[in-house]
């Protein structure tokens, strides 16, 4: 007997992955966590399909899908048709729209239960117990369109380094999974969820030019992974809600990061911040005695991290304001003057949003018209007291309205020299207009930037 | 339209040499007497100036067209050809003799210039000049012919023909002349004489020689559709500019539109009103509680008639003469009540402010203005807009861009430029970090200009 064969067989064993599975093995188990997710969004006059990708995330059939899928503008009433489809097969289930959860950006859907059977959650799979080495190697799964069927693909790649941007983010060489598919060791543990693509700088050369900086995106493939320790803990937070709420609300609008030189000449070296300014009157951080040019160093006690590039420590700060509930209350060490001092904000409740707003389409003007919100009052430079008037949300392309000069985003102040007080008066206004068929015209006077105009619709 | 236009003749306007070189091809053209003269006249122009881009102080040139208008050397061209950051301005006879001037005064609203030759040089060398004469531009009629003198594309000697296509064409541009206002107050000839870049600042002429505009603009890409400044509006320009070197006029805030065909939606008697499209904000006209969509229907009892877009320049021209600080008492329907308001004028004040260069930090800036500060909704005129900044010098180094409006540098707020001058000259003597506040779309960082 040949006395290194016991030894070859336990050699075996040990390089052999988890459960003794192949990757290809792997791969087609896997493959019952993912899916392609299939909606229309409504608009005025025509409807635009989206095709996503999904993960499976438990056994009640909850999806989530990447936060950019959806513009955040976009009213979760003009959300349509959701299909669910598997890897491999045209057979759709009907889903319905859960809402975005805010912290993560994830939107999540549920599909029905008959095809609950037939998936498998993200959960189910071990996860890694800590950030990939670098070099390690990941692989993950890709879905190709409707027309080939949703076949799926596989994809490999190594770890070329870890960030936290300020979620821990793992880049890999080259792609390694479509965005919002989970991505995996060759163990088959759960390494985390591909994200939308990073932008690649390439120069465009021509004929004529020389090189343009260009940048291109993948759409289909990601190479940036979200790592397992930023998504499992977070995938209960199923929205109560459609739109997202309960929203919590701070209230200044600019929050722009300390740079490390500033940081040196404040005495504050190894320090990060961020600095608050456009802070609104009658929000919950103007309430609680923030100013501009107050630099937040630390949030309940825990100091700001230090994140590459610079930038990021404002997302983190933004972040962690949304981990907190409507009438939670922080604690904030903030730089003022020189003089550290504590400040403690009560968060309010986020005030309307565009995606929640009231609006309705008037079909012989070619326009939409939603409340005037909040954001609408900062972004006009108005003070949110003086909330008047409405917004034209959407312009019929070649309508009355739009041929006229009308804009999307145009503050409607006042409809034939009546100034416009609320929504529902500009409603009956425009629905008067909307009925009356001797009408020949109707006059706006408008708001843009700075400046106003007089803008007269011809109508039909 | 106006996106469609090219600054046309401005940046850097071809050759123009005097066209008054006795020209015997021209004498067959059957030229009176003036119309030689008027050759004599005109002169070429060369500029050396100073340019805030990018972060430096660089020297540019640029070459345009004039003509004398004086005895005593007084010279009209166009402020897109010679403004106050020209350094070095030399002018070439119709005699090909060169001459030092002086800008004496500029104004951007009406695109004029008006320079002085060096006399002493000119008498010392013993050189001779003609001055042209003004014609009537209000007598203009359309279909009258013009010639226009210049040097296009570098073609010296050039003339050009046609007639006058419109006397009443307006023309607003909010950056058309070097990145200032321009066109407000007064309408424009426009003519089918070929104007082409270089004839700029040159003088459109009747048959008899006298000037009845001064060229200044022109559809790139079009067929024939010249722009020039009446004689009349230049006249009187040059006449303030000699005697105070720069103009005055009272502002309102009175953003104007069109009342065409919306006469009937308010109610108005035939052939009334000016409508009121915008107030500026924190303006005289803002503070006297006019809103948009008001009727203006007299001016300090004057009735207005502000219909069509050529009506609308003389009515701001008429609100722009009033001494500054004039109380002016407005007529106006708002609905179906009639107000009466009364303001005080300001004194008008470009978007664009004085520019500087901070060569050691690589930063070029531009003041803001109160107009400017209105414009982009600021609290107030506090702060420079950075114009520009060099890669590799401080403040491309620390961060700041093209946009960004510095309001604080060290301890000092820069409420003016002369501020950010006294920092910069402490700092060249004993470099040291700054901190830098800046803006942008209201949102405050900071910065750290390093040595």
């Amino acid at each position: 007997m040949n006395p290194f064969r016991p030894w070859l067989v336990l050699l075996l064993l040990a390089t052999v992955p988890l459960r003794g599975a192949t990757l290809p093995e792997l791969f087609q188990e896997r493959l019952k966590s993912v899916v392609e997710v299939e909606f229309f969004i409504q608009s005025e006059i025509d409807r635009q399909p989206v095709m996503v990708l999904g993960t499976v995330i438990d056994d009640q059939g909850t999806i989530i899908l990447p936060g950019p899928s959806i513009q955040p503008t976009v009213a979760p009433g003009q959300l349509k048709e959701f299909k669910v489809y598997r890897a491999g097969n045209t057979e759709p289930t009907r889903a319905e729209y859960l809402g975005q959860d805010a912290f993560t950006g994830w939107h999540f859907i549920r599909v029905e239960p008959k095809l609950r059977g037939e998936l498998v959650p993200i959960t189910r799979w071990p996860a890694m117990k800590s950030a990939p080495a670098l070099s390690e190697e990941l692989w993950g799964i890709g879905l190709r369109g409707k027309d080939e069927d949703f076949l799926p693909y596989f994809l490999l790649s190594r770890v070329a380094t870890v960030m936290k941007l300020p979620q821990e983010t793992a880049i890999c060489g080259s792609d390694v999974a479509g965005p919002g598919l989970p991505v995996f060791n060759t163990a088959g543990e759960f390494a985390g969820l591909a994200l939308p693509s990073f932008g690649q700088n390439y120069l465009l050369f021509s004929r004529n030019q020389h090189g343009n900086p260009i940048m291109l995106v993948n759409v289909e493939e990601s190479s940036a992974v979200q790592l397992a320790a930023e998504v499992l803990p977070y995938l209960h937070r199923v929205p109560e809600t459609a739109t997202g709420r309960p929203l919590p609300w701070f209230g200044a609008y600019g929050l722009q990061p300390m740079d490390p030189d500033v940081a040196k000449l404040l005495k504050l070296e190894n320090q990060s911040g961020v600095v608050l300014s456009d802070i609104a009157a009658g929000t919950p951080a103007e309430q609680a005695g923030l100013r501009d040019r107050d630099i937040v160093l630390a949030i309940d006690g825990a100091p700001l991290p230090r994140l590459k590039p610079d930038r990021v420590v404002a997302g983190y700060f933004g972040q962690q304001l949304l981990l907190h509930r409507p009438g939670e209350t922080i604690h904030l060490t903030v730089l003022r003057g020189g003089e550290r001092r504590e400040v403690k904000v009560t968060l309010g409740s986020e005030p309307k949003l565009v995606r929640e707003a009231d609006r309705h389409y008037f079909d012989r003007l070619g326009v939409t018209v939603r409340e005037f919100l909040y954001a609408d009052a900062i972004s006009m430079r108005v003070a949110p007291s003086e909330q008047k008037g409405v917004v034209a949300h959407f312009l019929k392309p070649g309508g009355p309205a739009a041929t006229a000069g009308l804009r999307p985003e145009d503050w409607i102040r006042e409809i034939d020299g009546t100034e416009i007080t609320g929504y529902q008066q500009a409603l009956d206004l425009l629905h008067a207009v909307e009925v009356d068929k001797e009408r020949s015209e109707v006059v706006f006077l408008v708001g843009r930037g700075a400046e106003t105009a007089v803008i007269r619709v011809k109508l039909i | 339209m106006r996106d469609s236009l090219p600054p046309s003749i401005i940046r850097r306007p071809a050759l123009l040499v005097a066209a008054a070189l006795c020209l015997p091809a021209i004498a067959t053209a059957a030229m009176s007497r003036g119309f030689d003269r008027l050759l004599e006249a005109v002169v070429r122009i060369d500029v050396r100036e100073i340019e805030f881009a990018d972060g430096a102080r660089r020297f540019t040139g640029g070459i345009g067209s004039g003509v004398i208008i004086s005895n005593d050397g007084v010279i009209l061209t166009n402020a897109h050809v010679a403004s106050p950051q020209a350094v070095e301005i030399s002018v070439t006879l119709a005699s090909l003799e060169r001459v030092g001037a002086k800008l004496v005064g500029w104004d951007h609203w009406t695109d004029l210039a008006v320079l002085r030759l060096d006399l002493d040089e000119v008498k010392r060398r013993k050189l001779s000049f003609t001055a042209a004469e003004f014609g009537d531009s209000d007598a203009l009629f359309p279909g009258e012919t013009v010639f226009a003198v210049g040097t296009p594309f570098g073609l010296t000697r050039t003339l050009t023909r046609g007639i006058i296509s419109n006397n009443r064409r307006p023309f607003e541009d909010t950056h058309g002349v070097r990145g200032y206002e321009t066109g407000l107050f007064n309408n424009w000839l426009q003519t089918d004489a070929a104007i082409n870049p270089g004839n700029s600042g040159g003088p459109l002429v009747t048959e008899d020689g006298r000037v009845v505009g001064i060229n200044s603009r022109a559809y790139i890409g079009a067929e024939n559709l010249g722009f020039a400044i009446p004689s009349n509006v230049a006249r009187r320009v040059s006449g303030e500019l000699v005697r105070h070197g720069a103009i005055t006029r009272s502002y309102i805030g009175l953003v104007p539109g069109v009342l065409q065909d919306l006469e009937k939606f308010y109610a108005l008697a035939v052939n009334t009103g000016l409508l009121v499209n915008g107030v500026d904000p924190g303006s005289p006209a803002a503070r006297a509680g006019l809103r948009p969509g008001d009727v203006v229907l007299t001016l300090n009892g004057q009735k207005l008639d502000g219909r069509f877009p050529e009506q609308l320049p003389p009515i701001q021209q008429s609100i722009a003469i009033l001494p500054v600080g004039a109380t002016v008492q407005l007529s106006v329907k708002r609905g179906s009540q009639t107000l009466a308001l009364t303001l005080q004028t300001e004194k008008l004040v470009s978007r664009v402010g004085e520019e500087w260069a901070f060569e050691k930090w690589g930063l070029s800036v531009r003041k803001v203005t109160r107009t400017y500060a209105r414009e982009h909704q600021l609290a107030d005129d506090t702060g420079v807009l950075v114009l520009g900044v060099q890669p590799g010098y401080p403040a491309a180094e620390a961060g700041l861009e093209h946009g960004d409006i510095i309001t604080k540098v060290g301890n000092e707020q820069v409420t003016e430029l002369d501020r950010l001058k006294q920092v910069y000259r402490a700092y060249e003597a004993s470099p040291a970090p700054q901190l830098v506040e800046a803006q942008r779309d209201r949102r405050i960082s900071l910065y750290v200009l390093k040595p």
